[in-house]
Protein backbone atom coordinates (compact mmCIF):
# COMPACT_ATOMS: atom_id res chain seq x y z
CA UNK A 1 0.00 0.00 0.00
CA UNK A 2 2.91 2.52 0.73
CA UNK A 3 2.64 2.64 -3.06
CA UNK A 4 -0.21 3.73 -3.54
CA UNK A 5 0.06 6.11 -0.58
CA UNK A 6 2.81 7.80 -2.90
CA UNK A 7 1.10 8.00 -5.52
CA UNK A 8 -2.09 9.45 -3.61
CA UNK A 9 0.02 11.96 -1.83
CA UNK A 10 2.10 13.05 -4.55
CA UNK A 11 -0.62 12.84 -7.62
CA UNK A 12 -2.79 15.53 -4.61
CA UNK A 13 0.61 17.56 -4.01
CA UNK A 14 1.13 18.28 -7.62
CA UNK A 15 -2.68 18.52 -8.95
CA UNK A 16 -3.28 21.06 -6.02
CA UNK A 17 -0.64 23.24 -7.05
CA UNK A 18 -1.91 23.34 -11.21
CA UNK A 19 -5.39 23.93 -9.40
CA UNK A 20 -4.43 27.10 -7.59
CA UNK A 21 -2.13 28.08 -10.83
CA UNK A 22 -5.50 27.72 -13.03
CA UNK A 23 -8.06 29.56 -10.44
CA UNK A 24 -5.81 31.95 -10.27
CA UNK A 25 -4.95 32.72 -13.51
CA UNK A 26 -9.12 31.92 -14.66
CA UNK A 27 -9.85 34.35 -12.47
CA UNK A 28 -7.40 37.15 -13.78
CA UNK A 29 -8.86 36.48 -17.16
CA UNK A 30 -12.00 37.14 -15.87
CA UNK A 31 -11.04 40.38 -14.14
CA UNK A 32 -9.40 41.45 -17.71
CA UNK A 33 -12.87 41.01 -19.15
CA UNK A 34 -15.00 42.28 -16.73
CA UNK A 35 -12.60 45.61 -17.52
CA UNK A 36 -13.11 45.03 -20.95
CA UNK A 37 -17.33 44.84 -20.93
CA UNK A 38 -17.10 47.84 -18.06
CA UNK A 39 -15.53 49.95 -20.93
CA UNK A 40 -18.16 48.40 -23.49
CA UNK A 41 -21.25 49.37 -21.17
CA UNK A 42 -20.73 52.57 -20.98
CA UNK A 43 -19.23 52.77 -18.00
CA UNK A 44 -21.91 52.16 -15.42
CA UNK A 45 -21.49 53.52 -12.53
CA UNK A 46 -18.36 52.79 -10.55
CA UNK A 47 -15.33 50.87 -11.71
CA UNK A 48 -14.55 48.66 -9.31
CA UNK A 49 -18.36 47.90 -8.04
CA UNK A 50 -19.18 46.98 -11.28
CA UNK A 51 -15.86 44.74 -11.05
CA UNK A 52 -16.61 43.26 -7.43
CA UNK A 53 -20.23 41.97 -8.79
CA UNK A 54 -18.77 40.68 -11.72
CA UNK A 55 -15.88 38.92 -9.60
CA UNK A 56 -18.72 37.80 -6.85
CA UNK A 57 -20.78 36.40 -9.94
CA UNK A 58 -18.08 34.40 -11.51
CA UNK A 59 -17.37 33.01 -7.79
CA UNK A 60 -20.58 31.05 -8.24
CA UNK A 61 -20.59 30.11 -12.30
CA UNK A 62 -20.19 27.08 -13.50
CA UNK A 63 -16.53 27.99 -15.11
CA UNK A 64 -15.35 28.13 -11.86
CA UNK A 65 -16.50 24.93 -10.79
CA UNK A 66 -15.23 23.18 -14.14
CA UNK A 67 -11.80 23.87 -12.51
CA UNK A 68 -12.43 20.61 -10.52
CA UNK A 69 -12.24 18.87 -13.57
CA UNK A 70 -8.16 19.30 -12.45
CA UNK A 71 -9.20 16.38 -9.53
CA UNK A 72 -11.91 14.79 -11.70
CA UNK A 73 -10.50 14.04 -14.97
CA UNK A 74 -6.60 11.84 -13.16
CA UNK A 75 -8.56 9.91 -11.34
CA UNK A 76 -11.77 8.86 -14.41
CA UNK A 77 -8.60 8.42 -16.34
CA UNK A 78 -6.56 5.83 -14.05
CA UNK A 79 -10.11 4.27 -13.30
CA UNK A 80 -10.43 3.77 -16.99
CA UNK A 81 -7.01 2.70 -17.13
CA UNK A 82 -7.26 -0.28 -14.21
CA UNK A 83 -10.62 -1.06 -16.56
CA UNK A 84 -9.43 -1.90 -19.47
CA UNK A 85 -5.42 -3.52 -18.37
CA UNK A 86 -7.18 -5.74 -15.73
CA UNK A 87 -11.17 -6.02 -16.14
CA UNK A 88 -11.19 -6.07 -19.98
CA UNK B 1 29.53 27.15 -29.95
CA UNK B 2 26.41 25.99 -32.43
CA UNK B 3 27.90 22.05 -32.71
CA UNK B 4 27.57 22.15 -28.89
CA UNK B 5 24.11 23.52 -29.27
CA UNK B 6 23.26 21.10 -31.62
CA UNK B 7 24.43 18.40 -29.88
CA UNK B 8 22.68 18.70 -26.50
CA UNK B 9 19.46 19.14 -28.74
CA UNK B 10 19.79 16.25 -30.28
CA UNK B 11 20.56 13.83 -27.20
CA UNK B 12 17.45 15.51 -25.67
CA UNK B 13 15.28 14.22 -28.53
CA UNK B 14 17.26 11.55 -28.70
CA UNK B 15 16.32 10.89 -24.27
CA UNK B 16 12.80 11.37 -25.41
CA UNK B 17 12.43 9.45 -28.07
CA UNK B 18 14.03 6.40 -25.89
CA UNK B 19 11.73 6.92 -23.44
CA UNK B 20 8.34 6.86 -25.30
CA UNK B 21 9.49 4.22 -26.98
CA UNK B 22 10.68 2.07 -23.70
CA UNK B 23 7.28 3.46 -21.68
CA UNK B 24 4.15 3.61 -24.59
CA UNK B 25 2.45 0.21 -25.77
CA UNK B 26 3.59 -1.79 -28.45
CA UNK B 27 1.84 -5.12 -29.91
CA UNK B 28 3.51 -8.36 -30.95
CA UNK B 29 1.76 -11.02 -33.39
CA UNK B 30 3.39 -14.15 -32.20
CA UNK B 31 3.03 -17.81 -30.51
CA UNK B 32 3.04 -18.93 -27.32
CA UNK B 33 5.98 -21.45 -27.12
CA UNK B 34 5.89 -21.92 -22.92
CA UNK B 35 5.34 -20.11 -19.66
CA UNK B 36 7.64 -20.28 -16.58
CA UNK B 37 8.69 -18.37 -13.26
CA UNK B 38 11.98 -17.59 -12.25
CA UNK B 39 13.93 -16.32 -9.52
CA UNK B 40 15.49 -13.21 -10.37
CA UNK B 41 17.84 -11.39 -8.13
CA UNK B 42 18.18 -7.76 -8.87
CA UNK B 43 21.36 -5.72 -9.74
CA UNK B 44 22.23 -3.07 -12.25
CA UNK B 45 19.57 -3.51 -14.09
CA UNK B 46 16.67 -2.72 -11.47
CA UNK B 47 15.14 -0.09 -12.71
CA UNK B 48 14.46 -2.22 -15.67
CA UNK B 49 11.52 -4.14 -13.48
CA UNK B 50 8.87 -3.46 -12.01
CA UNK B 51 7.06 -3.97 -8.82
CA UNK B 52 6.21 -7.06 -6.76
CA UNK B 53 2.85 -8.30 -6.95
CA UNK B 54 0.57 -5.48 -5.13
CA UNK B 55 0.25 -6.20 -1.30
CA UNK B 56 3.23 -8.25 -1.50
CA UNK B 57 6.16 -6.97 0.84
CA UNK B 58 8.46 -4.61 -1.20
CA UNK B 59 11.49 -4.53 0.47
CA UNK B 60 12.83 -7.83 -0.67
CA UNK B 61 16.05 -7.97 -2.69
CA UNK B 62 15.16 -10.53 -4.97
CA UNK B 63 11.48 -12.31 -5.94
CA UNK B 64 10.37 -14.75 -8.78
CA UNK B 65 9.03 -13.05 -12.15
CA UNK B 66 7.06 -14.65 -14.63
CA UNK B 67 7.92 -15.40 -18.01
CA UNK B 68 6.64 -16.09 -21.34
CA UNK B 69 7.98 -17.46 -24.19
CA UNK B 70 7.42 -16.52 -27.25
CA UNK B 71 8.17 -16.90 -31.25
CA UNK B 72 7.32 -14.14 -33.21
CA UNK B 73 5.89 -14.52 -37.18
CA UNK B 74 9.27 -13.57 -38.59
CA UNK B 75 10.67 -17.20 -36.44
CA UNK B 76 12.65 -15.27 -34.26
CA UNK B 77 12.24 -15.85 -30.42
CA UNK B 78 10.93 -13.10 -27.78
CA UNK B 79 10.41 -13.41 -23.78
CA UNK B 80 8.51 -11.31 -22.09
CA UNK B 81 8.14 -10.83 -18.13
CA UNK B 82 4.95 -10.27 -16.45
CA UNK B 83 4.85 -8.26 -13.50
CA UNK B 84 3.05 -6.19 -11.55
CA UNK B 85 2.63 -2.07 -12.76
CA UNK B 86 0.69 -1.65 -9.21
CA UNK B 87 0.68 1.90 -8.44
CA UNK B 88 4.24 2.40 -10.04
CA UNK B 89 5.75 3.96 -13.11
CA UNK B 90 4.71 3.22 -15.94
CA UNK B 91 1.58 4.00 -15.53
CA UNK B 92 -0.24 0.76 -16.90
CA UNK B 93 -1.72 0.23 -13.30
CA UNK B 94 -1.37 -3.85 -13.62
CA UNK B 95 -2.78 -5.78 -10.97
CA UNK B 96 -3.96 -9.25 -12.90
CA UNK B 97 0.25 -10.54 -13.44
CA UNK B 98 -1.02 -13.92 -12.28
CA UNK B 99 -4.13 -14.20 -14.44
CA UNK B 100 -2.52 -13.24 -17.64
CA UNK B 101 -0.07 -15.75 -16.86
CA UNK B 102 -2.90 -18.06 -16.50
CA UNK B 103 -4.19 -17.15 -20.09
CA UNK B 104 -1.21 -16.82 -22.01
CA UNK B 105 -0.48 -20.81 -20.78
CA UNK B 106 -3.76 -21.58 -22.20
CA UNK B 107 -2.83 -20.06 -25.58
CA UNK B 108 0.58 -22.10 -25.59
CA UNK B 109 1.02 -23.74 -29.00
CA UNK B 110 3.63 -25.88 -30.87
CA UNK B 111 4.30 -25.27 -34.78
CA UNK B 112 2.65 -27.89 -35.96
CA UNK B 113 -0.55 -26.69 -34.78
CA UNK B 114 0.20 -22.97 -34.08
CA UNK B 115 -2.33 -20.32 -32.11
CA UNK B 116 -1.04 -17.00 -32.97
CA UNK B 117 -1.46 -14.25 -30.50
CA UNK B 118 -1.46 -10.72 -29.93
CA UNK B 119 1.01 -9.73 -27.33
CA UNK B 120 0.35 -5.79 -25.73
CA UNK B 121 3.70 -5.12 -23.68
CA UNK B 122 6.09 -2.64 -23.03
CA UNK B 123 9.63 -2.23 -22.64
CA UNK B 124 12.72 -3.60 -24.40
CA UNK B 125 14.54 -6.79 -24.57
CA UNK B 126 18.07 -6.45 -24.25
CA UNK B 127 20.53 -9.52 -23.47
CA UNK B 128 23.69 -7.75 -22.08
CA UNK B 129 21.61 -6.04 -19.48
CA UNK B 130 18.92 -8.87 -19.04
CA UNK B 131 15.78 -7.12 -19.57
CA UNK B 132 12.40 -8.31 -21.09
CA UNK B 133 9.59 -6.44 -22.75
CA UNK B 134 6.68 -6.34 -19.35
CA UNK B 135 3.46 -8.21 -21.30
CA UNK B 136 0.12 -6.69 -19.92
CA UNK B 137 -2.13 -8.64 -22.19
CA UNK B 138 -2.68 -11.18 -24.82
CA UNK B 139 -5.53 -12.41 -26.87
CA UNK B 140 -6.13 -14.97 -29.33
CA UNK B 141 -6.08 -13.46 -33.07
CA UNK B 142 -6.73 -15.46 -36.79
CA UNK B 143 -3.24 -15.54 -38.09
CA UNK B 144 0.36 -14.29 -37.85
CA UNK B 145 -0.49 -11.42 -40.75
CA UNK B 146 -3.79 -10.01 -38.28
CA UNK B 147 -3.44 -6.39 -37.97
CA UNK B 148 -1.90 -4.63 -34.65
CA UNK B 149 -4.50 -1.68 -35.50
CA UNK B 150 -3.32 2.17 -35.58
CA UNK B 151 -1.80 3.31 -32.27
CA UNK B 152 -3.90 5.83 -31.49
CA UNK B 153 -2.98 5.99 -27.98
CA UNK B 154 0.66 6.44 -28.53
CA UNK B 155 -0.70 9.09 -31.14
CA UNK B 156 -2.68 10.97 -28.82
CA UNK B 157 0.29 10.90 -25.72
CA UNK B 158 3.00 12.28 -28.26
CA UNK B 159 0.97 14.78 -29.74
CA UNK B 160 -0.38 15.76 -26.19
CA UNK B 161 3.77 16.46 -25.16
CA UNK B 162 4.50 18.40 -28.38
CA UNK B 163 1.99 20.58 -27.68
CA UNK B 164 2.72 21.26 -23.83
CA UNK B 165 6.16 21.46 -25.17
CA UNK B 166 5.34 24.34 -27.71
CA UNK B 167 2.83 25.78 -25.06
CA UNK B 168 5.92 26.14 -22.29
CA UNK B 169 7.98 27.88 -25.35
CA UNK B 170 5.22 29.63 -26.24
CA UNK B 171 4.88 30.82 -22.49
CA UNK B 172 8.63 31.06 -22.41
CA UNK B 173 9.14 33.83 -25.02
CA UNK B 174 6.01 36.22 -24.26
CA UNK B 175 7.87 36.31 -20.86
CA UNK B 176 11.27 36.70 -22.54
CA UNK B 177 9.62 39.94 -24.26
CA UNK B 178 7.82 40.80 -21.92
CA UNK B 179 10.07 40.54 -18.74
CA UNK B 180 13.72 40.06 -19.82
CA UNK B 181 14.71 41.39 -23.38
CA UNK B 182 13.60 45.19 -21.61
CA UNK B 183 16.16 44.69 -19.12
CA UNK B 184 18.55 43.89 -21.04
CA UNK B 185 18.26 46.31 -23.49
CA UNK B 186 18.48 48.83 -20.52
CA UNK B 187 21.73 47.99 -19.63
CA UNK B 188 23.05 47.73 -23.24
CA UNK B 189 22.04 51.24 -23.67
CA UNK B 190 24.13 51.68 -20.24
CA UNK B 191 27.06 49.82 -21.44
CA UNK B 192 27.06 51.97 -24.33
CA UNK B 193 26.30 55.24 -22.99
CA UNK B 194 29.58 54.83 -20.40
CA UNK B 195 31.23 53.76 -23.69
CA UNK B 196 30.78 57.13 -25.06
CA UNK B 197 31.27 59.08 -21.97
CA UNK B 198 34.83 57.67 -21.92
CA UNK B 199 35.69 57.81 -25.82
CA UNK B 200 34.62 61.55 -25.09
CA UNK B 201 36.73 62.00 -22.46
CA UNK B 202 39.49 60.45 -23.72
CA UNK B 203 39.52 62.22 -26.67
CA UNK B 204 39.74 65.64 -24.14
CA UNK B 205 42.56 64.37 -22.45
CA UNK B 206 44.42 63.53 -26.27
CA UNK B 207 43.86 67.27 -26.60
CA UNK B 208 45.66 67.88 -23.58
CA UNK B 209 48.36 65.79 -24.10
CA UNK B 210 48.74 66.96 -28.14
CA UNK B 211 49.11 70.19 -26.49
CA UNK B 212 53.08 69.51 -25.55
CA UNK B 213 53.00 68.15 -28.85
CA UNK B 214 54.80 70.36 -31.23
CA UNK B 215 52.24 71.52 -33.81
CA UNK B 216 53.20 69.85 -37.00
CA UNK B 217 52.76 66.16 -34.93
CA UNK B 218 49.64 67.21 -33.28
Amino acid sequence: MAALARLVVIGFVVLTIIYFCLSLYSRSVRKGKLEEWYEEAGRPGDRDAYIDAGLKEYEGSLRRKLIWGVYVVPVVIIAVIIYFTNFH
Amino acid sequence: MVYVKWIIRAALLLLAIAFFHYTLPQTDIARVTDTYEKRIDFGENSIFWAAPDVGNDETLSNRDVFFIQTVRTDGRVMVYRNEDTGWGWPPYFKFDTSNLQAEASDLKSTVEAPKWVAIRHYGWRNEFLSIFPNAFSVREVAGPDASTGVPWLNIGIIAGFVALLLAIRALWRRFRAGRIDPVMEDIGEGWDAAGDAVSKRRGRVRAWLDTWKPKHKR
